[in-house]
């Protein structure tokens, strides 16, 4: 029998394998496939202050060996994530562990969300800073790319929350390790990567871009060699906590960022494909375990040579 | 999920096809008006489900979807044999209500619409009005199932090859004049901008409907916020948008935002 548990610093989940915001709506979307409770966390769409329409569509295009997206983080605001029925307390009814990503389009939006977070934080488990979505005009990615505002962006959420925080790190950077040093001495507690990787796709008859927002983020298993790297380089330069993600589709795919130096992982693009996918990777992972004959998924963290 | 078998995988006419999976679960609970939403390959190289409007299903457990082969997707689809499964989410997403017994349903449809609006048809039972709008005569089909189903079939193309020359709306005023005195009901299946016609039309009447509308659709489970359409609501901007997959993809005429 393998231990699955996860340890995060202070944050203990059952396993090591979370859901990636916004490809999990807020959960209830997936509870009627299967008990999201199962999962080692749930990690919600961004929540900012208030509610957000989001982009205009077409949003999504499937490329070769993945999608591009540029939903735009449309979403209900804090409020109606705290106190609707079909949030926070769908989440705490059914007894998952949530993380909530938070965006804001200034420093101190962060600041307010993580704050109302803070306030009815009951079956909140940690949030994740949400600095590197390619796909808003004003905030998003502006704060992921830009070292000393990433920092701020923590630093702001820090002094408004008690709760473990994780922070989301751009890839459509020139050096991600940088940032993750950067994040972590403003007071994160662990980092999260990858975001999507900016691309475009274009219609060749109609010559016109395939997104409404003529760019969109990179993801699936084609992003997948690029983040196992920035997992590695990022778990050798920061002593804190990493969660991989980036095309993971399978158990397999989920050890390979185990290897490089992930703590937990996290699965996005592959719930479009199959809603059951997190407990397929899951028992993908408990199989390596068995197969190698290794106790916990500890032993595996940043064990290639 | 169903794991569904093929059963027949045929060209229909021209690029259109129809499939049938054998999938009991869904052909037992699947109301007209719904979808399923189909892995055709598992491969990489073709990664997202696919929807499908629900077309037929059978007492056996037939589940039938009508197709036009346009892409990656649907190509690979068309090559699959009897015998060869796809796994199938479904039946996904809000339906069609059924008529009431007084009315007369309306069915409009523009293309491969008309698939997705013919198990209304058939279970309907009272009769009705299918408008057909399409391209070209070739791209009108389905009209035989409808007739044989006691529905008054009237098409129009744009090119005038068959029926009436221009679009399925231009119709409207005649099913209007001709079935004056009767409660109509309309349905909507086709085309973004002949939805938002057609909900123009409706609108402007007070005439009551359901239009199946949606946008590029991904998850198929209301997850991922793609296939969003602006529905009417009580914000400053008149509108917000909804899941066509998770709150639609039918939504009542009367709801459906137009914009200029």
């Amino acid at each position: 029998m393998v231990d699955l548990t996860c340890r995060l610093g202070g944050l203990v989940l059952k396993n090591p394998v979370l859901t990636a915001s916004g490809t999990f709506g807020y959960g209830a979307e997936y509870h009627r496939y299967y008990d999201i409770a199962r999962l080692g966390a749930v990690v919600v769409k961004g929540i900012r202050l208030t509610p957000s329409p989001g982009n205009p569509t077409p949003r999504v295009a499937e490329v070769t060996g993945g999608m591009l997206n540029a939903i735009g983080l449309q979403g209900p605001g804090v409020e109606a994530f705290l106190h609707d029925e079909h949030y926070l307390p769908f989440l705490r009814s059914v007894g998952a562990t949530v993380i909530v990503n938070l965006w804001g389009t200034s420093i101190a939006e962060y600041g307010e969300v993580a704050a109302r977070l803070e306030a009815e934080k009951e079956g909140i488990a940690a949030l994740e800073i949400n600095i590197s979505c390619p796909n808003v005009k004003h905030g998003g990615v502006a704060f992921g790319t830009d070292r000393k505002l990433a920092a701020e962006v923590v630093r702001t959420v820090r002094r408004a929350t008690s709760l473990p925080l994780i922070t989301k790190l751009s890839p459509n950077v020139s050096n991600i390790a940088d940032f993750a040093e950067e994040v972590v001495a403003a007071g994160s507690d662990m980092v999260s990567l990858i975001n999507t990787i900016t691309g475009m796709a274009i219609d060749i008859e109609r010559r016109r871009f395939k997104l409404a927002n003529r760019t969109g983020g990179l993801s699936g298993p084609a992003v997948k060699p690029v983040a196992v790297r920035m997992v590695y380089e990022v778990a050798q330069r920061v002593s804190v906590p990493v969660i991989g993600m980036g095309g993971i589709m399978t158990g397999e795919d989920a050890v390979e960022f185990l290897l490089a130096g992930a703590d937990a992982v996290a699965v996005g693009t592959a719930n479009f494909v199959d809603p059951e996918a997190p407990l397929k990777v899951l028992a993908g992972i408990e199989r390596y375990l068995e197969r190698h004959q290794l106790k916990s998924v500890s032993e595996l963290v940043g064990a290639v040579r | 999920m169903e794991i569904g078998t093929i059963l027949s995988n045929q060209q229909l006419q021209g690029d259109y096809r129809e499939v049938e999976f054998y999938a009991p679960e869904i052909a037992g609970s699947a109301v007209a008006g719904q979808f399923v939403h189909v892995r055709i390959d598992e491969r990489r190289d073709c990664l997202l489900r696919r929807p499908f409007s629900i077309h037929d299903v059978t007492p056996e457990g037939g589940v039938r979807v009508v197709y036009k082969v346009v892409g990656t997707g649907t190509r690979h689809l068309a090559g699959l044999n009897p015998g060869a499964v796809c796994n199938l989410l479904g039946p996904q997403g809000r339906g069609f209500t059924a008529p009431a017994p007084d009315a007369v349903p309306v069915l409009v449809a523009g293309g491969y619409g008309a698939a997705a609006t013919y198990l209304l048809a058939r279970t309907a039972r009272t009769g009705g009005v299918l408008l057909l709008g399409a391209r070209s005569a070739g791209d009108v089909i389905l009209t035989g199932r409808y007739r044989a189903a006691g529905f008054d079939v009237r098409v129009a193309t744009n090119d005038g090859s068959l029926g009436q020359r221009g679009l399925v709306t231009d119709l409207l005023a005649g099913v209007e004049a001709d079935y004056a005195g009767r409660k109509l009901f309309f349905y909507g299946c086709g085309p973004h901008p002949m939805l938002l016609a057609l909900a123009r039309y409706l609108q402007g009447r007070g005439l009551a409907g359901e239009l199946s509308i949606d946008h590029l659709m991904c998850c198929g489970v209301g997850a991922c916020f793609a296939c969003v359409v602006k529905i009417k609501d009580g914000s400053a901007g008149g509108w917000t948008y909804a899941r066509a997959c998770h709150d639609g993809p039918v939504f009542p005429a009367e709801q459906v935002y137009l914009e200029d």
